[in-house]
């Protein structure tokens, strides 16, 4: 066998009585692609936190070409040819792409005193040619779009000649199109010898881009496979450690409409689009990010002011961008960015449950405590909340736990339309499965419910119906049997369809 | 709801009840008078006023804000109110009128911020400003004296043999905890200040709960005008000078967190009877103001490292 790029030899971490890591052991050769696959709590952002310098393992060590890492922190792991390119991308902001590749690692003047803003601008712009001319070094880091972001990130690998390159779910907010992009860099720096660890919940991108994978669970290692020797239910059922149910699609669309969006637009991000969306019925919406999928639902959830058109709910039309009155016409909004727009962190699962119907569990301003732990504790049980503790503060629940209060808050508030924005970013392959059932029980239940997202095969399993979405408007409209994955991206591509031969 | 108590506030709550405990107990040794009933009256008395400001502060910081104008604010209730009572208004009207210059500076800093997108920092210090302005001009500089005895009774007067201020500023205590712990526009209050885009897409009225909480701090500043100026008997247009600051040390100390989403009534409390005991004991040890200023300034440094320090571990 050949020597290995990187090596992990019996690596165990432990966080009080918690085992992250239980003696993980396996190496990737120079020019490999390795997935790394696991639930959520599996262990893999440990093993890449200690892989990057953050975490020091309790017992074992990791090797870069058979030199022990040495373990003082996140410069070393830097020095040592290790680039990680976190989920939640991590820049600053405000300063631009060239002084945020250079961050840390400056190329100075003077005797070390100055950053050479110039030298810098100039090995940025090198360096971004070959990935996307369109970034310019000196714009800020935000002005540029996640998939942007991302290849500075790469970028910033290339830069500091890294031997290897570990990737945390790279792809959470990706397009299909700019996944297709990162798999040809992906593959041209495999080409030049770099060893990538590609993290990611998506199936089809494991098999797609590596040669090998390791599956983590409870922070142990399960197996180290082959790609090419295995099928997708067996990779599941080792990181689940039992089967899953593969669920058909089931319909209980009505023709009786519920809400109905009318020209509702704001220029020039979302232009005037028109639908109904039936008693039970799933429509989904599909589109690139940036198509207006996420305004589209925040004007209908009246979280942001439309230019044009109205939302009518039952027939009587909702006052716009209030989202108080939206709420109490029945909408609901679920959103992509959780973290950011979706929970109150530090507050319980109860509060964040109760938060919208306040007026009603309360009488003179006064909460009715007993009255909100109670109805939380009716909805979260129905939903199976693990661990079954509402008044834990909600950060410290997972990604599909926090999901599934967000929906018990709106079935608590009384909701008759759910808007759900990527539904499952962020939660874990089991959890994926029980949010799917849950939303078609929501509508057997009679809701009507949209569900945007990026990940087609969430639409083909939840969506009686697509909307696809390009650069503001609905470009198309696909019933159940006209839903290819081919359809879908002649709508959402812009010029696919206007020129004779469009490159998908 | 007691195990809802003892996770949200509950543990840092006892840490700040023992870091209480551990410095009475000090004083308690080194002076035989610091533990008397009397002595423990007189910190409380001496607490009430920045206690009475730090509810306010405690609900603005949790709001995710700051309001550094609470002692202009204060300075301006007081001199308009005494002007009034000097000139012989009923002393009601005159003790409306303060609260209504505390609500109104509230409720212009709340605009500004809320409404106009201010950063709150930036407002509160352009209101510290104007209000003592305001209150300087209004007097021409100088103290108004002579209020009526009847007046000074009501805010320097005790009940049962405690001071009326301290009976004043624990039952805004009391409302203070209700309002945050278990009223709507509490829940409210921590929704913003825990995170605001998610509670304005859960449908909290974002601004009207901002605008709230800084009425709230004005009318909180009004009250501590009106001890004040009960118990000296007169009105200074410089009243109030660094009460912001006590004020949000004692809201730190007590375990508010400064972005937000975070803090506690019965902490803020205990922070003001700390700095006050703090304050008295050394008085009672002769101990020069210097060193009280530095004894403070460990205080809210080594409390905010402990809390620091039980969060890695917690």
């Amino acid at each position: 066998m050949e020597t290995s790029r990187l090596e992990f030899r019996g690596v165990s971490k432990r966080f009080g009585p918690v085992q992250a890591l239980n003696n993980v052991s396996f190496s990737t050769a120079p020019g490999k692609v390795h997935g790394l696959l696991g639930e959520n709590g599996a262990g893999k952002s440990t093993l890449l936190k200690c892989l990057s310098g953050v975490y020091v393992p309790d017992d074992g060590a990791i090797f870069v070409d058979g030199s022990a890492l040495s373990l003082a922190g996140p410069l070393s792991a830097r020095n040592a040819g290790i680039a990680m390119i976190h989920q939640e991308l991590q820049h600053v902001p405000d300063m631009s792409v060239a002084q945020n590749l250079f961050l840390g690692r400056p190329i100075t003047k003077f005797g070390g005193i100055f950053t050479d803003r110039k030298a810098q601008e100039q090995a940025a712009a090198d360096v971004l040619h070959g990935l996307d001319p369109t970034i310019d070094p000196g714009q800020r880091i935000a002005d540029l779009r996640v998939a942007q972001r991302q290849l500075v990130e790469i970028a910033r690998a290339l830069i500091e000649d890294a031997k290897v390159v570990a990737m945390d779910e790279p792809t959470s907010s990706l397009t299909p199109a700019e996944f297709e992009k990162l798999v040809l860099l992906i593959e041209r720096l495999a080409a030049t010898g770099v060893s990538v660890i590609y993290v990611s919940h998506r199936m089809d991108e494991i098999f797609r881009l590596c040669d090998s994978s390791t599956i983590l669970r409870d922070g142990s290692l399960v197996d180290t496979v082959e790609m090419n020797s295995i099928t997708r239910d067996d990779i599941v059922q080792k990181m689940v450690g039992r089967t899953l149910m593969q669920a058909e699609h089931q319909s209980f669309a009505t023709d009786e409409p519920i809400i109905r969006v009318e020209g509702l637009a704001r220029q020039p991000v979302v232009r005037p689009c028109s639908f109904a969306v039936h008693k039970g019925e799933v429509l989904g919406i599909a589109g690139l990010v940036g198509s207006g999928r996420t305004e589209l639902l925040r004007l209908i959830a009246g979280v942001d002011a439309p230019t044009a058109g109205q939302v009518k709910v039952n027939g009587r039309s909702v006052p716009p961008h209030d989202v108080g009155a939206s709420i109490r016409s029945g909408i609901g909004l679920l959103p992509e960015e959780r973290k950011r727009d979706g929970i109150i962190p530090m507050r319980s699962i109860a509060s964040n449950v109760a938060l919208p119907s306040l007026p009603k569990f309360s009488r003179g301003g006064i909460v009715h405590d007993r009255r909100v732990r109670g109805s939380a504790e009716t909805y979260m049980r129905e939903m199976d909340l693990r661990p079954f503790d509402v008044n834990r503060p909600i950060v410290a629940f997972s990604g599909g736990n926090q999901q599934k209060a967000i929906i018990g808050r709106w079935l608590a508030a009384g909701a008759e339309v759910l808007l759900f924005d990527e539904p499952t970013r962020g939660v874990d392959v089991g959890a994926k499965a029980e949010i799917y059932s849950l939303i078609e029980r929501l509508a057997s239940e009679g809701k009507a419910i949209i569900v945007v997202s990026s990940e087609l095969p969430e639409l083909f399993r939840v969506a009686d119906r697509v909307l696809v979405m390009r650069e503001g408007e609905i470009s198309a409209e696909l019933p159940r049997n006209e839903m290819t994955e081919e359809a879908i991206a002649r709508a959402a591509i812009p010029g696919t369809d206007t020129a004779a031969r469009g490159v998908a | 709801m007691k195990s809802k108590l003892v996770f949200v506030a509950g543990f840092r709550d006892a840490g700040v009840l023992i870091g209480l405990i551990i410095i009475f107990g000090t004083f308690a040794i080194l002076s035989p008078t610091f533990l008397t009933g009397p002595n423990l009256l007189n910190i409380l008395q001496q607490s009430s006023i920045n206690a009475c400001i730090a509810l306010g502060m405690t609900l603005v910081i949790v709001s995710a804000g700051i309001d550094l104008s609470v002692g202009p604010t204060a300075a301006l209730s007081a001199v308009v109110s005494a002007s009034l009572l000097v000139a012989g208004v009923p002393i009601p009207l005159a003790i409306l009128a303060a609260l209504g210059i505390g609500v109104g500076a509230g409720l212009f800093n709340g605009v500004l911020i809320a409404y106009a997108g201010l950063q709150p920092f930036i407002v509160t210090l352009g209101g510290l400003s104007l209000y003592r302005a305001l209150a300087l001009i209004y007097t021409g500089g100088n103290p108004i004296f002579g209020l009526p005895s009847e007046f000074r009774a009501i805010f320097n007067g005790s009940l049962l043999g405690v001071p009326s201020s301290v009976v004043l500023v624990g039952t805004l205590a009391v409302l203070a905890w209700i309002l945050l712990n278990r009223s709507v526009f509490g829940e409210y209050i921590l929704a913003v200040g825990g995170n605001r885009e998610a509670a304005h897409v859960a449908g909290v009225p974002v601004k009207r709960t901002i605008l709230g909480v800084y009425m709230i701090s004005g009318a909180m500043a009004s009250t501590a005008a009106l001890i004040l100026t009960g118990r000296l008997g007169a009105a200074e247009p410089t009243m109030g000078t660094l009460w912001e600051l006590d004020a949000i040390a004692a809201a730190a100390i007590g375990g508010a967190s400064l972005m937000g989403g975070r803090g506690s009534i019965v902490g803020t409390i205990m922070g003001a009877i700390i700095l006050g005991g703090l304050r008295n004991g050394l008085t009672l040890m002769n101990v020069q103001a210097f060193y009280q200023l530095l004894a403070t300034g460990i205080i809210i440094i080594i409390a905010m490292l402990i809390d620091r320090l039980a969060k890695r571990n917690g």
